[in-house]
């Protein structure tokens, strides 16, 4: 079952959580640590790895609270600092890997899957999926999750992540590109 | 026109600026552009197949549980914190008895204060404790009716509640302070209420929890007598 909120604003726990009340920011905590898990997971690959950019982004969050605007959505706000968390980490991730034997971590397989056709389907998608956005470059990773999965515009995964528009863009086709490769035996199946 | 390339389409597809003038009409039109766009759409739209497991149920309070050991105060909460640290140490002295290890650390922590420094600090301390249940209480009262609500996050606040209001509470006992003690104890049968209830709780107990807080008038008391603690604690 999802996550069903108790409805009522950020506002009253952003602005107590600014003048130092740690039970409101874990008001804030409880309300957006699962959104900001789905984000973290996209981007990392691996529940661990997600959970930790969770911290991270809660952390940074914390320290950097009194810096929030109100320009955007407190969600969105805490979604740009997980998407540079994220890709710092991968980033990191990659250069570790480098340095080893390749040892990618194994795709994971997504639970509650409504159908044993539809569980098929997202296993082999998973299955490719997975692999195939390890093989994309950092950035290109970040721009697709943030395009396809976040619903960002190319102007504002280009904000989030401090890159020139143009950047981010090309970063979107290339990674599509790499993932059509990827995906052609599943879909040449269908 | 000439055919719209794979990057075309892909702004196309994404809703984006920047395809070229035109370019709408002409996917209308060309049947070998619409094939693309068509292909393109459906590995797309497979990449949504790709879903994401769900964290467990305690995975929130997973999240604040571990942050003491990672995340550090921001430097204006320094104040804050260390007033929180001889809170703590004040509660403990209820437990002196059952923690004398503690208790003597109290003792050592408390050697410089005043009976009204530590008069204030209690003060304040139940102040924030009503200001948490406050929070809670609000946004139960608030909560709408969205079918099964997911409880565990508000059974876990109000499982801590419970356990920090017992010891203010024994605190207040040793003191004699008998109405707020009669108060805590009206706020901590509803805390019990909710950090019992199931994990999933229907649109129906959901009413009684917010009738049982209208009826009583207890978030309002809540809210008073806070505002009361807080005052008294800040002119001592």
């Amino acid at each position: 079952m999802d996550h069903i909120p108790i409805t009522q604003g950020d506002e009253i726990a952003i602005e107590k959580a600014r003048r130092g009340d740690p039970e409101a920011f874990r008001v804030l905590v409880e309300r957006h640590a699962r959104p900001v898990f789905r984000l973290a997971f996209r981007m990392t690959g691996n529940e661990v790895d997600a959970e930790d950019m969770v911290q991270e982004t809660f952390l940074k969050a914390w320290k950097q609270i009194a810096r929030f605007d109100g320009r955007a959505a407190f969600g969105t706000w805490l979604h740009r600092i997980c998407a540079n968390c994220s890709l710092d980490h991968i980033r990191a991730r990659k250069r570790k890997q480098d340095l080893q034997t390749g040892n990618d971590p194994l795709p994971q397989l997504a639970t509650g899957a409504p159908s044993p056709e539809r569980l098929a389907l997202s296993s082999q998608v998973t299955a490719i999926l997975g692999p195939a956005l390890d093989e994309l470059s950092e950035m290109e990773r970040a721009a697709f999750v943030l395009r396809h999965y976040e619903g960002l515009s190319i102007e504002q995964i280009s904000a989030s992540l401090g890159v020139q528009p143009g950047a981010a863009k090309h970063s979107v086709f290339r990674a599509v590109q790499k993932l059509r490769r990827a995906l052609e035996p599943v879909m040449s199946m269908r | 026109m000439k055919h719209l390339s794979e990057e075309d389409l892909i702004l196309i597809y994404y809703g984006e600026p920047g395809a070229p003038y035109g370019a709408h009409a002409h996917l209308a039109d060309c049947g070998q552009c619409k094939a693309a766009a068509d292909a393109l759409a459906q590995t797309l739209d497979l990449c949504n197949e790709w879903s994401v497991p769900e964290p467990d149920a305690g995975f929130e309070r997973r999240v604040w549980k571990y942050r003491p050991s990672r995340w550090s105060m921001p430097r204006v909460w320094i104040g804050l914190a260390a007033a929180a640290a001889v809170l703590i140490a004040v509660f403990l002295l209820g437990r002196q008895s059952s923690a004398p290890q503690t208790a003597s650390e109290f003792n050592s922590a408390m050697a410089g204060l005043s009976n009204q420094a530590r008069e204030r600090i209690l003060e304040i301390s139940l102040a924030d404790h009503l200001n948490r249940a406050e929070m809670l209480l609000t946004e139960i009262s608030n909560a709408g009716d969205p079918g099964l609500l997911n409880f565990t996050v508000e059974r876990g606040r109000a499982q801590d509640l419970v356990e920090e209001g017992r010891l203010m509470r024994q605190t207040l006992a040793r003191q004699g302070d008998n109405p707020t003690l009669t108060f805590l104890d009206e706020v901590e049968r509803f805390l019990i209420e909710v950090a019992n209830s199931s994990d999933s709780v229907s649109p129906n107990v959901l009413r009684e929890l917010q009738q049982r807080i209208g009826s009583g008038s207890l978030l309002f008391k809540v809210k008073i007598i806070e505002s009361n603690l807080r005052t008294r604690g800040q002119k001592l």
